[in-house]
């Protein structure tokens, strides 16, 4: 028997070498699947595969199927992952001590209090850089993203990020010095403007000077760098949220050399962000950060919340505090995957919003007559306000 | 198929087959084409992995064509809004800024390295040590710490531009950055547009060339009369008489721009922003250190009698370090500096640091309006690449010039 010839003999060679890269291909990726359905296999169900596609997942899946399960893996792992800024005071800030303090911090405090039972069983990851947190929220290192995180259309689009309820509403503003002389953006004429990148922010001040036919220098970069910068005089403007900007000019010894401008340029919604299609999850932070609100509104603090527990005034407090109220049973409001007491312990371990916001932050960002006070109740007839004015009826950003 | 058995038993008629009788798996080529199936299997595998998790599916660079929707600072001569330019114009802009920090550093890096490196054999006791401390305290301490404490020195020890430092009317100099005078295009005497200087740039460099082959022309006649032709003045004087004239008859082309401080601004001039500085002036510091050290070695490398020859012959000092130590030392150089050259590049990145609109920070707010990581951080990592290969090609021209034995 002869063999074939040169050629033949490498296309034998091929053949063998196809086969063989197929076998290992196929054991290879036999090996693949026995991983990623290894928890499947091990009670050897049909059906278990199925439902380990509700486990949390690190990217999202092109398809709009429920795949989240966050709330699961917080009460499994004990503790919750809260991304928070460390680096702006008042809001989300890393003392010396290495203790992390501030407006949304009382947030992380709030949902561990309801989910865990602990406020303090919170691990604060730091997504400080701007240009980074949502890779943190969507590749699973974080539960939640508190972090003065603006909604807005194309990121909720766009990103792996879904946003719950608003905790603060805010708007860019500038920061100027007292004895620049600029009362407003049409006195910024080639102004240099220091502003922070990774936010929504850069965008805002390039539309806003072109929309009023000014040119302008920017130097960009994180925010405390750029308003350490500022503060130096390398720039004549601050541009930030307004809330940031009050946040550095008050921890200052010379924060009467500074003053921010009644101008507000855009509308900076601060919202948490969750995984998309992860409803449960959402729906518990939307609630909490409700029941905080709802809290202030009907009178219950962190003071009386333990004596409101034990004898509610009224249906609705009882309700809210997942108590029975008389003889009555504890209403059920559907929430399953919290045990009806949630908002209760939310609210004795940090307070209602009001208390959160006056502790926190009060001292530096007024709260009376701005968006973030609470809505009035209906007057018997409107007095003060024009047509369509005084309530909070607030369309979400389009950008 | 029957004719696939892998080895065949010698045929009757005595001789070996054309195989030789190897068994198929010690044949090279067979071996060679296993390897290589492996190869692309594993490699494809790892393709199909990455394409599958990540979820390349929606992988594309469309989003690179949308309204970039944001500025950015320390352009020069490029004026880039950001609002009717797309995001790959912004990002270009941001490479144009990287571009133009590793040119400088290269280009300083390399002056402060030779300098630093001959002052380091230096005779003079006091230049030696202070070359010496200069390179253990600048290659010994991280660069990132570098150019964060220049750009702070910068930021709080230059005057506040309403106290500007005025060098003359000259120049000023503040936290807003330094002020020069600047060459720009001037219509002289005619009235002329701005392209019109280019006539008088092709004029100089066309009477360079002419200057370079008289001297070339010079020096052979000196080495083969031994008479002094002077080919360095006579370059020189050709040139400078050329640039004058030519200068003159055009209308005065150029004319040197004057900076002044208007309000809070520069206007003017030529500004040098703290941003630039610190990243430049930090990789300098830094790298040229290292040359120093390079230069050094390179000079210590040759042989003794290389510079006993030159003292033979009687020439001076400064002769024999440019005609004898540093031309046979520049080839033991290159390879060396080349890599010096590629770390500047990519140390470039620590703008980051310094609120320098490179292309790293561009590319990264791109991200984070548009998302994309994958793709922003493929197109990073292709245009540093880039500006790498081009720094070694031109490099290795360098080097294939000076090396007179090819290897």
């Amino acid at each position: 028997m002869r063999l074939p010839s040169l050629k033949g003999r490498r296309l034998v060679s091929a053949l063998l070498f196809a086969g063989a890269a197929l076998v290992a291909g196929a054991v290879i990726g036999a090996c693949t699947s026995d991983e990623e359905d290894q928890q499947a296999q091990a009670t050897d169900q049909q059906q278990q595969v199925m439902q380990q596609q509700d486990q949390p997942q690190p990217r999202a899946q092109a398809s709009g199927e429920p795949r989240g399960d966050t709330i699961q893996l917080v009460m499994d792992r004990g503790t919750l992952k809260c991304g928070v800024k460390q680096t702006q005071p008042l809001f989300g800030f890393r003392d010396d001590q290495g203790n992390v303090t501030g407006f949304d911090i009382e947030f992380c405090k709030a949902i561990a209090a309801a989910v865990l039972k602990d406020a303090d069983a919170v691990e604060y990851v730091d997504a400080s850089d701007a240009s980074t947190r949502f890779e943190l929220l969507a590749d699973g290192q974080i539960d939640i993203l508190i972090r003065t995180t603006t909604i807005t259309s194309s990121r909720d689009m766009e990103l792996d990020v879904d946003f719950a309820q608003t905790t603060f509403y805010t708007g860019q503003g500038f920061a100027v010095r007292k004895d620049s002389g600029i009362n407003s953006t049409s006195d910024m004429a080639n102004a240099a403007i220091c502003v922070q990148t990774g936010t929504t922010t850069e965008q805002n001040v390039a539309d806003h000077f072109t929309d009023i036919g000014l040119d302008y220098e920017p130097t960009g970069g994180l925010s405390q760098d750029v308003a350490a910068a500022f503060f130096e005089g390398r720039c004549d403007v601050l541009t930030a949220d307004a809330s940031d900007l009050a946040s550095r000019i008050v921890v200052r010894d010379d924060a009467d050399d500074y003053k921010i401008l009644p101008q507000i340029i855009s509308k900076e919604p601060l919202a948490p962000g969750v995984r998309d299609y992860d409803s449960d999850w959402k729906d518990v932070v939307n609630w909490v950060v409700h029941g905080l609100l709802r809290a202030e509104e009907i009178g219950i603090t962190q003071a009386n919340v333990a004596a409101m527990a034990a004898n509610p005034p009224n249906t609705e407090v009882a309700r809210l505090l997942g108590v029975p109220f008389g003889d009555g049973e504890v209403a059920a409001l559907g929430f399953d995957v919290v045990d009806a007491q949630f908002i209760q312990r939310a609210i004795a371990a940090v307070g209602n919003y009001g208390e959160i916001y006056d502790r926190e932050i009060g001292n530096a960002i007024p709260r009376d007559c701005t968006l973030n006070a609470l809505a009035r109740p209906l007057p018997a007839e409107a007095v003060d306000c024009g047509p369509g004015e005084g309530g909070i009826m607030y369309a979400l950003p389009y950008r | 198929m029957s004719t696939q058995a892998p080895a065949s038993p010698p045929s009757a008629g005595g001789g070996l087959p054309p195989d030789g009788g190897v068994p198929l798996i010690y044949r090279r080529g067979f071996r060679r084409l296993v390897q290589q199936g492996i190869y692309v299997a594993v490699t494809a595998l790892v393709a199909w992995y990455v394409y599958d998790s990540l979820n390349l599916r929606e992988f594309g660079f469309g989003f690179l064509d949308d309204p970039a929707a944001f500025k950015v600072g320390n352009q020069w001569l490029t004026d880039v809004d950001g609002v009717t330019s797309s995001r790959i114009e912004m990002y270009l802009v941001g490479v144009w800024s990287t571009l133009r920090v590793v040119f400088v550093a290269i280009l300083l890096s390399t002056l402060v390295g030779v300098i630093v490196g001959v002052s380091r054999l230096s005779s003079n006791w006091l230049v030696a040590r202070l070359a010496m401390l200069y390179v253990e305290i600048f290659r010994n301490t991280p660069l990132l710490v570098q150019v964060v404490l220049v750009y702070a020195i910068f930021l709080v020890g230059a005057p506040i531009i309403q106290e500007v430092l005025n060098i003359g009317d000259f120049a000023f100099v503040s936290n807003r950055g330094v002020a020069i005078p600047w060459p720009v295009p001037d219509g002289g005497w005619w009235g002329a547009p701005d392209w019109f200087v280019g006539v008088w740039v092709a004029l100089l460099i066309a009477f360079g060339a002419f200057a370079m082959s008289v001297r070339a022309k010079r020096q052979d006649r000196e080495r083969e009369t031994g008479q002094p032709q002077f080919a360095n003045r006579w370059a020189f004087g050709i040139f400078a008489v050329a640039a004058l004239v030519t200068f003159v008859a055009l209308g005065l082309p150029v004319s040197i721009d004057r900076p002044f401080v208007e309000g809070t601004r520069y206007l003017e001039g030529m500004v040098i922003r703290p941003e630039f500085a610190a990243l430049t002036i930090g990789l300098t510091l830094y790298t040229g250190a290292f040359n120093a050290e390079i230069v050094r070695g390179s000079i210590q490398a040759l042989p003794r009698g290389q510079s006993e020859a030159a003292n033979a012959i009687g020439l001076s000092g400064y002769q024999r370090l440019t005609l004898v130590i540093l031309p046979q030392a520049l080839r033991q150089m290159i390879p060396s500096i080349t890599n010096q050259y590629l770390n500047v590049n990519k140390n470039s990145s620590l703008a980051y640091a310094v609120l320098y609109d490179d292309l790293f920070r561009v590319a990264g707010i791109i991200q984070n309006k548009a998302g994309h990581a994958l793709e922003m951080f493929f197109v990073i990592i292709v245009t540093y690449m880039l500006i790498s290969l081009v720094i070694s090609i031109v490099m290795n021209f360098i080097n294939s010039r000076v090396t007179r034995v090819g290897v």
